[in-house]
């Protein structure tokens, strides 16, 4: 199946700098699990920031290591032990309702990360991803025809799927398919015949337009978080 | 530490210095691996310790955190040595991937809470798991779909009417009160108790 919809080359630049935020990794991260083409692309990237970073040796006179720094390094590095703090073993089997997902790489290594699945109204379910302090990070189930109330965002959403086809106003999406939403765009996501897995994070909460559902904003507080 | 053999200002040489240079890495690479050879670990720690503190340097500015950045690269690099895949890419990039991270971490120590996501597990490149990324992503569709209670089923019937209608069928207040019968007034006392409740089984829940 041909993604469609992918992380910018910007995006992936940061990514590979480490330049991201832990949440945009993950999400950037798990895309990248699922194509090809960005794997190759970050590949090019990463050897490129390390001709840019490692090779090419700009000399920094003062800091450079003195003989007895090395040996005192080497020797500390050689009495060290090797910290197999694997504590989680990678999961990628999700079970959700029935329903069994295959988690792609990176996401199966932070499945000890997944919270509770909470059932929200509108046949919408919720797994926090607990990364760091202040994230929203999270899974979000839809069931066949469900449907988010129309909403913009406070900051950058990005939403990966994961398994599934949802769509918006524009455009449909499916498995690997990456969604970068600035702040300036509202968006309907709703779900036909088929159900969707998609993993989501947002800079800040989301905020309903549409009508009467504004009165839901502090709603989406607790549905993002 | 001597380095200027690597400086060059001809692109075309410089080229093939590093060629020579990064199946050197991948030789010393593969001896320890193979048997935790101290010599081939010295003599890369020799070629890479002095790149990677001006890498630091350049990144944090401060002097001890660039040396703590080398000394947990290189200490990943005596210990993981044998994941390195000379088919993925250079020893270089396989470095300067691993300083990526301990750069990342390093960035995040103060902040840091004790459960808080590390660069290993963003970036799993010092895996043991031997998990290939080109298996796909196998569906199971054949599994049905259990519906269960939820959480919204706990509401009393007359919110839940009000936010199955507002949530799933996308009307506004006024269309509900009307479709009902009942005043707006209600309607939307409905709707707030209705989220307050909500709200509570959730965060229990959590
Ligand atoms: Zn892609």
């Amino acid at each position: 199946m041909m993604i469609k919809s992918h992380p910018g080359e910007g995006l992936l630049y940061q990514y590979a700098s480490g330049d991201l935020s832990a949440a945009m990794t993950l999400v950037v991260g798990t895309h990248i699990d699922m194509c090809k083409a960005c794997r190759q692309t970050v590949c090019e990237i990463e050897q490129k920031l390390c001709e840019e970073n490692l090779d090419t040796l700009v000399s920094v006179a003062s800091t450079t290591m003195s003989k007895s720094q090395c040996d005192q390094m080497l020797e500390a590095i050689f009495a060290s032990s090797a910290c197999n703090k694997q504590a989680h073993q990678p999961n990628e089997i999700l079970s959700l309702e029935g329903r069994r997902f295959t988690l792609p790489r990176t996401l199966a290594h932070n499945s000890h990360r997944i919270g509770e699945w909470s059932k929200l109204v509108g046949k919408l379910w919720r797994a926090p991803l607990t990364l760091d302090n202040g994230n929203q990070t999270n899974l979000i189930y839809m069931a066949p025809g469900a449907k988010l109330p129309e909403h913009t965002h406070k900051g950058k959403e990005a939403t990966l799927v994961i398994d599934g086809v949802f769509n918006d106003e524009q455009s449909e999406y499916r498995d690997g398919d990456f969604i970068l939403l600035d702040p300036s765009r509202t968006h309907t996501p709703e779900t036909q015949d088929e159900d969707c897995l998609t993993l989501a994070t947002l800079d800040a909460p989301l905020h309903f337009t549409s009508g009467i559902s504004r009165l839901l904003n502090p709603f989406s507080q607790l549905f993002f978080r | 530490m001597q380095m200027v053999s690597e400086r060059t200002s001809n692109r075309g040489s410089m080229a093939t210095t590093q060629t020579d240079a990064a199946e050197k890495a991948a030789e010393l690479l593969a001896k320890i691996a193979e048997n935790r050879n101290r010599a081939a670990f010295s003599e890369l720690f020799r070629l890479f310790a002095p790149k990677l503190q001006s890498y630091a340097t350049r990144q944090f500015g401060n002097e001890q955190t660039a040396m703590d950045l080398v000394q947990e690269t290189m200490t990943n690099v005596w210990h993981k040595a044998h994941l390195f895949k000379p088919d993925r890419g250079s020893p270089s990039t396989w470095i300067f991937t691993i300083a990526r991270n301990i750069r990342f971490d390093l960035l995040r120590k103060n902040k840091k809470r004790k459960d808080d996501i590390s660069a290993d597990e963003l970036w799993p490149i010092l895996s043991e798991q031997n998990d290939s990324l080109d298996d796909g992503y196998a569906l199971d569709h054949d599994v049905l779909m259990q519906e269960i209670s939820f959480y919204y089923a706990q509401l009393p019937d007359a919110q839940r009417v009000v936010i199955e209608k507002i949530y799933i069928e996308g009307k506004s207040q006024q269309e509900v009160s009307d479709a009902l019968g009942v005043p707006l007034g209600t309607i939307k006392s409905r709707t707030r108790l209705a989220l307050k409740k909500l709200k509570e089984l959730i965060v229990d829940d959590d």
